[in-house]
């Protein structure tokens, strides 16, 4: 639990210095979700996949969702952007109902959605193009964005050429093109190895302070929704839901190493366990459960229920 | 190499001494021959002209039917197994029927070119389509892009590796088909002339018009794809299959 002692010169630095560019926004704007349920049709029946969620992120907060695989949090962030629609309640943002995806919630992925046939700024500005915006606006906006991720000098690389951190800063730049209200970023930093993303972290934090976008942030580490979140949503699983909320209320910035961190991290995965092993209890084979009897949560217990 | 190969062939065929096996020297002529009174020059570009404009309607057919098997439920189920099915026929087969729909002219000729190469085309097209990572889609989608814009600005260039790879097979088959179509078919062309050749019992004049076909064939390739390929392994850091 304690692997990360060292300080990774990176992180700190990062998350200490006041942002070096500032980008025109225009802020943050609310999410909610209102009792929503998701039903998914598979071949072997209907699943559900989250249920009775209700959920809201204030204006300009830091929210992370966590929980293990299952538990709805990438479902939660989906239904936000627009890609997945509620069966049953409702998803707002600010006042009005969310309906389809639009550029007001940008999206940022684990890994591959750069566009790799358009080098970096084209990437960035590929989004400013679809709304229609003239070549001049456009280069002047992707040199700002790419300066506040530090990759201006690599405006003109591919995707293939750039490293996993870079690529996902990049993403990070083509999310906040179009200024949108809401950032939403489904385990981001998942596929980088632990320096790079607890620098990434530090950048996600200081352009968070200097932007005020709502962020909802997908992550199953605990340390890391600890360290960048204003407020933690544990999310279960079997079907999805959400178990318990904490507020973090420490200073920031806050380095990757702070023993508070750790402490709070620490806290929340004792809770995260018992929830993981229900699901492991669910994937192994009858023999694993028999100790405990029968299965916690098998889940066409819950078939149509709470609907 | 190639002169080395060239002498070897060049003593073989002393060694052999029969009209059979002709040297480079009787191909050459063979060769000059032709160009010299416009036999061969004809046929490559009647030969030329065909392969453009068969390939052209079959990536103007394989690539949208691409498009459609991969992301229409219902042209999958229907036209699917069809598609796949007659992927495996040699187009050549198709020869006798067409020639009962058009009588002997280009439109039977043309029909076997379109089907030796749409066929090829529009699976490879399905596959890469279908294969485009679905972060890429849902980015763009969340960037505002839906219907025919995402599909021209995001989709398909996305899937313009295997598009690629697919045009290439596509050339390759539309060449072959329409040598067996022109060997068959009384109709000019560089297939034709190797029938003539055999006719005549003139082993140098086939064994020219081959060495025709093989140039034809590597300098189309290296003309039309080169650039593209490079492109592609530029900006994918890949090579086109």
């Amino acid at each position: 639990m304690f692997a990360f002692t060292k300080d990774w010169g990176g992180a700190r630095s990062h998350a200490g210095a006041a942002p070096s560019v500032v980008v025109a926004t225009a802020g943050g704007a609310s999410v909610a979700l209102d009792r929503v349920s998701l039903m998914v049709r598979v071949p072997s029946g209907d699943v559900e996949i989250l249920r009775e969620a209700s959920l809201d992120a204030a204006a300009g907060e830091f929210l992370c969702l966590l929980g293990p695989s299952g538990s709805g949090k990438s479902t939660v962030l989906n239904l936000v952007a627009g890609l997945a629609k509620p069966t049953a309640g409702r998803v707002l943002k600010g006042d009005a109902e969310v309906t389809g995806p639009g550029p007001d919630r940008a999206v940022v992925f684990q890994e591959a959605a750069l566009f790799p046939w358009l080098d970096l700024r084209a990437n960035v500005e590929f989004p400013l193009k679809l709304q229609g915006l003239e070549r001049a606006a456009r280069a002047a906006r992707s040199e700002e964005l790419l300066r506040l991720v530090h990759l201006w000098r690599f405006a003109d690389r591919y995707p293939h050429e750039l490293s996993g951190g870079m690529r996902q800063r990049g993403a990070i730049a083509r999310a906040l093109a179009t200024d949108p209200a809401v950032l939403l970023m489904d385990e981001p930093f998942a596929a980088l190895d632990a320096q790079t993303r607890e620098i990434l972290q530090g950048e996600v934090e200081r352009i968070w302070s200097s932007t005020r976008k709502t962020i909802v942030f997908v992550t199953h580490n605990v340390r890391e929704a600890v360290r960048l979140a204003d407020r933690v949503v544990l999310m279960g699983t079997r079907p999805g839901r959400i178990l318990h909320q904490e507020i973090i209320d420490l200073p920031r910035p806050r380095a990757a190493n702070d023993p508070r961190v750790a402490a709070l991290a620490n806290g929340i995965a004792r809770r995260i366990a018992s929830e993981v092993e229900k699901v492991a209890r669910e994937e192994a084979d009858d023999a694993w459960v028999a100790p405990g009897g029968r299965s916690g949560g098998d889940p066409r217990r819950h078939l149509g229920g709470g609907i | 190499m190639v002169a080395i190969l060239v002498v070897i062939w060049a003593a073989a065929s002393e060694i052999a001494d029969t009209p059979l096996a002709p040297g480079p020297g009787a191909v050459s002529r063979a060769l000059w021959t032709g160009v010299r009174d416009g036999t061969l020059p004809r046929a490559v570009l009647t030969t030329a002209v065909r392969l453009c404009v068969g390939y052209g309607l079959a990536l103007l057919v394989g690539v949208p039917m691409g498009i459609a098997l991969a992301r229409a439920r219902i042209v999958k189920d229907t036209i699917g197994p069809i598609v796949l099915g007659l992927s495996s026929v040699p187009s050549i087969c198709w020869l006798p029927l067409a020639i009962l729909w058009f009588g002997l002219s280009e439109g039977a000729i043309q029909l076997v070119v379109v089907l030796g190469a749409a066929l090829p085309i529009a699976v490879a097209t399905e596959n890469s389509v279908r294969h485009v990572p679905p972060p890429i889609e849902r980015a763009a989608r969340t960037m505002g892009a839906r219907g025919a814009r995402l599909m021209l600005t995001v989709t398909l260039p996305a899937a313009l590796p295997g598009i690629l790879g697919g045009a290439k097979l596509g050339w390759t088959f539309a060449l072959r088909s329409l040598m067996a179509g022109e060997l068959l078919f009384v109709s000019g062309g560089l297939g034709q002339l190797l029938e003539t050749g055999r006719d005549l019992g003139d082993t140098a004049l086939v064994l020219a018009v081959v060495v025709v076909i093989v140039t034809l064939g590597r300098a189309s390739e290296v003309l039309l794809f080169s650039r593209a390929d490079r492109a592609i392994a530029r900006r994918w850091g890949v090579e086109s299959p």
